[in-house]
């Protein structure tokens, strides 16, 4: 059978088809504001049998659809169990939301914390961050990463952080302290969140901030523990979904090759 | 909610917005001579209201359309309640307050101390100091000489006077309403549950105007209506879905999103723990007693509301409320800047979790819609955790 997992996400759609345990297919692109049109793009000349939506637009999308729609928290979960199974704890920061899940022995979620309803810290809060020193997302770690000394920015509010910054800026800082500000910023929030579970089995980080090594670095350093990367943080959630869609338990995802999903451990 | 059903109340009101049903009978009260007192609070005293044939009612604070209004005066950093609250009030929209000849305020929080010195151009506003120890023995002989104010205040300006056989009778009245209102929340008990909040919220509007022999009539086929359901099987449906009980901030208007939600998610709401649900209702005051304000007193200060400290109350009664209901789950809404149930949501939630092995979620919010889909988020991720 041929499951696919649909993550409607806020910046970024992620899709991805399962033939059993085998991924046969990935696929993402940027959400619009015509969301449904995207999604059928998305999933245009794709054959499945079965569709599972979840993230922000899963609600429009499963109704047009006529599928079924779960939460994101759910969705990373069980995507994080089938590609990772060591996996006790996920961080996901996406394009608007940072959450923690604590998953139990049994795959259950155990509890869940997730950030206030601003974008602060998240992978918007980045993209806002990186324009207002006029760097791409890219140039942003690496330039982080080459500063020798940062500022403490207080304000995660996007809005006031954004001003702070041009303060900062104002003030004559360099620009690669004031990036390694904002990464050590969004570090520290997601510790703090990490923090509010139990810290128990391993931590997988997800979600298309995962994409930034810096600040897995900068996570796993915070922390003292080694955090683990998927190769794709993007699609966990799309597999978690597949997987539901699929009908089964949580079973261990393979790439249509055999290949295992890469895990990298960052350590701390 | 199934629309199909026959609504517990019948009248004309029925489907529609239910503070229409609660203006009808302020306004028949008003065409009889009487005179009405708005209130924002569950902590004014009501029995004296009514014992000065006067009527209370809960003036407008949980909509999202005048806070623009209101935000050019008030800080926006300041919680919805109040904003909405004040905007009603400059915007003259709360027909209610309209009818009000005076307000009765309570130093609950610093926000709406302040904001009620800005009603005071608007209407003759008394404020009552609240004492925030309830344990101490200084806090019930202060509240005590507050009520007293009060009574004080109600006389003079309505040029009347107050028996303490009028206030016996209002207290008595007011357990009646108690008594007639638990005895509905008991189906709130029932798996499925045979109530729905919605309709719950239409008994609990017109409980906090109208006097216990006016609900009398309409108590009894309400209770009717459910014993009836009950013996149908209604929403059989919902039998073994997820239990979620709610605590925290007032919760009502725009704020009902949160409540949607639950609905939305599969889930059933069994108990309202806040001032806009059973709180009110929570426990009797004590009669005959010769010292009527005394017992008002003791039963007031025993409200467990976060501006407290400590508030141990609230543990207890969220105690009483997960044994009586059977909760599967507790969702504590707090309105953005309301610092004292944000911070209590800690050691609620540690001890929700702890002692009752339930799970918790915290849910800041106001009465704007645009955090809809991330409450739903959690809503569904929390029920997932009890599937």
């Amino acid at each position: 059978m041929k499951a696919a997992g649909l993550d409607v996400g806020s910046r970024t759609l992620k899709l991805v088809i399962l033939n059993g345990n085998r991924i046969i297919w990935a696929a993402k692109s940027l959400s619009s504001f015509d969301q449904l049109g995207s999604v059928l793009n998305l999933l245009n000349g794709l054959e499945y049998d079965r569709i599972t939506v979840t993230g922000y637009g899963r609600h429009l999308v499963s109704a047009h659809l006529g599928c079924s729609a779960i939460s994101e928290i759910k969705a990373f979960a069980i995507g994080s169990k089938a590609i990772f199974p060591e996996c006790g704890v996920v961080l996901d920061i996406g394009g608007q939301d940072t959450k923690v899940i604590s998953l139990g022995e049994k795959n259950e979620i155990k509890k869940f914390e997730m950030n206030d309803k601003c974008a602060a810290g998240t992978g918007r809060f980045l993209e806002i961050m990186a324009n207002a020193l006029n760097y791409s997302l890219d140039e942003f770690a690496v330039a982080a990463s080459s500063a020798s000394k940062s500022e403490k920015i207080n304000n995660m509010c996007t809005v006031f952080a954004e001003s702070e910054v041009i303060s900062l800026i104002a003030k004559g800082a360099k620009r690669e302290e004031i990036a390694l500000s904002i990464h050590e910023a969004i570090a520290s929030r997601s510790v703090a969140l990490l923090k509010r579970v139990e810290l128990k089995g391993e931590i997988l980080f997800a979600g298309g901030v995962a994409l930034n090594r810096f600040l897995c670095n900068l996570i796993a350093r915070e922390l003292k523990r080694t955090v683990h990367v998927p190769a794709d943080p993007q699609i966990v959630g799309a597999i978690g979904a597949a997987i539901h869609a699929s009908g089964s338990e949580i079973f261990r995802v393979l790439w249509h090759d055999g290949k295992e999903v890469e895990v990298k451990a960052v350590h701390g | 909610m199934d629309r199909k059903l026959e609504p517990l109340i019948p009248d004309k009101y029925a489907g529609d917005n239910p503070l229409k049903r609660v203006l009808a009978y302020i306004e028949s009260q008003v065409r009889e001579g009487k005179k009405v007192v708005g209130l924002y609070c569950g902590y004014a005293p009501v029995e004296l209201i009514h014992a000065a044939s006067l009527v209370p009612v809960t003036l407008c604070a949980f909509s999202n359309a005048p806070i623009e209004k209101a935000e050019v005066i008030l800080p926006a950093n300041l919680c919805p309640l109040i904003k909405s609250s004040f905007g009603f009030i400059i915007t003259d929209t709360c027909p209610f307050f309209a009818l009000s000849e005076v307000v009765i305020g309570e130093t609950t929080c610093d926000g709406k101390k302040k904001v009620f010195e800005l009603i005071s151009r608007y209407k003759p506003i008394h404020v009552m100091e609240l004492p925030q120890f309830p344990e101490s023995p200084r806090a019930l002989k202060s509240w005590v000489l507050m009520i007293k104010e009060l009574k004080g205040f109600i006389e003079t300006y309505f040029k009347l006077k107050i028996s303490d056989e009028d206030i016996e009778a209002a207290i008595a009245n007011s357990n009646l309403k108690t008594k007639m209102m638990n005895q509905i929340f008991e189906y709130l008990a029932l798996d499925p549950p045979v109530i729905h909040w919605e309709e719950l919220y239409e008994v609990l509007f017109l409980g906090l105007s109208c006097k216990a022999k006016d609900m009398v009539g309409t108590f009894e086929s309400i209770i009717e209506k459910l014993e009836a359901r009950k013996n149908e099987g209604y929403f059989e449906e919902k039998q073994g879905s997820p239990r979620v009980m709610i605590t925290g901030c007032p919760v009502a208007g725009d704020a009902l999103k949160v409540f949607r939600a639950v609905d939305r998610a599969g889930g059933v709401i069994v108990a309202l723990e806040a001032c806009s649900g059973m709180k009110p209702y929570m426990s009797y005051i004590e009669e005959g007693t010769g010292d009527p304000i005394m017992a008002i007193a003791k039963r007031y200060l025993r409200i467990p509301c976060s501006c407290m400290t400590p508030n141990d109350g609230r543990l207890r009664w969220l105690d009483h409320l997960i044994n009586r209901f059977k909760p599967h789950a507790v969702i504590d809404v707090i309105l953005h800047a309301c610092h004292t149930y944000n911070v209590e949501s800690y050691k609620v939630g540690e001890y929700i979790q702890k002692e009752h092995g339930l799970p918790f979620l915290k849910i800041v919010t106001d009465y704007s819609q645009n955090d809809t889909e991330q409450i739903a988020t959690r809503i569904e991720a929390l029920l997932d955790i009890l599937r």
